[in-house]
């Protein structure tokens, strides 16, 4: 039986960075990705480029004085409102 | 009418409840005043999935209509504005999928997926900021629409996975799954410095 070494953990914990920082990891998985960052700096500053991506995303949020035009309704107004 | 503690109760054909139903009566005025709560929001998700504001106008003049033609097929299953958003998305999708057919087709622009920075920050965090917001803009631009859609309507408009699921039309499962191949992908683009960098 194949004992799982670091470059299995390695790629799944990249894979699963964004799991991590959503909180869908199970209490196991999650441990398995804690364990392996504290010795990974790839990992470690992924799950910090991670969440500042969630968090820069979050930014984005808002309507910054967005406005929808006026003519949202028209096509209803032209189309008899029937 | 009054209630107990002196405010002015609401005149129930104002509240949205009220609106719905004269609206599912027919009346044109009160579905306008329905969707205009929900208009500003909406163009502006319309803006981040087609990244063109022509286009997002002509969609969102599409949703209005789609919306008044069914408005008396909505049961109350989700939100009035969850409905809506689901339109939204569905018409954004068949937009999108117009142009993925035009010969020459035109590609997103990731100038409208970036906004202006917030006006609390000083000039050099607003710089930082209006750049990473721009190469935000950038890899989303490049997302394909289904992991597009994801990652706007939970991170960007902050819905939560059940009701960013629904919309999306998708099982919270396959919801998620695309919102993490999503985030992988946009932290590939963006660079983990730039990422880390940013301070969030």
């Amino acid at each position: 039986m194949r004992v799982p070494g670091r470059t299995d953990d390695h790629e799944w914990s990249q894979q699963h960075l964004s799991h991590y920082v959503e909180g869908d990891l199970r209490p196991r998985a999650r441990r398995r990705l804690d364990r392996h960052a504290r010795d990974c700096a790839d990992c470690g500053r992924g799950i910090r480029a991670m969440r500042a991506l969630v968090y820069a995303a979050h930014g984005l949020g808002g309507l910054a004085g967005v406005r929808a035009p006026d003519t949202i309704f028209d096509r209803i107004r032209s189309a008899g409102a029937g | 009418m009054r209630s107990p503690d002196g405010r002015r109760a609401p005149d129930l054909a104002d509240t949205e409840a009220g609106l719905l139903a004269r609206a599912q009566a027919g009346d044109v005025a009160a579905f306008e005043r329905l969707s205009s709560a929900y208009a500003d929001r909406l163009f502006m998700l319309l803006l981040r999935l087609l990244g063109d504001r022509a286009e997002a106008e002509d969609v969102a003049q599409e949703v209005m209509l789609r919306a008044w033609q069914g408005i008396t097929r909505f049961r109350g299953q989700s939100s009035y504005f969850t409905w809506l958003y689901r339109i939204a998305v569905n018409e954004a999708n068949r937009a999108l999928e117009k142009r993925a057919r035009r010969p020459a087709g035109v590609a997103i622009g990731a100038d409208e997926l970036q906004l202006p920075a917030p006006a609390y920050l000083d000039p050099s965090r607003q710089a930082e900021s209006s750049e990473l917001r721009r190469a935000l803009g950038r890899a989303l631009a490049d997302l394909p629409p289904p992991l597009r859609t994801a990652l706007v309507l939970r991170d960007i408009e902050g819905l939560s996975t059940q009701e960013a699921a629904e919309i999306a039309g998708v099982g919270e499962a396959a919801f998620k799954s695309r919102l993490h191949q999503a985030r992988l992908r946009v932290r590939a683009a963006m660079g983990d410095e730039a990422l880390a960098s940013s301070g969030g």
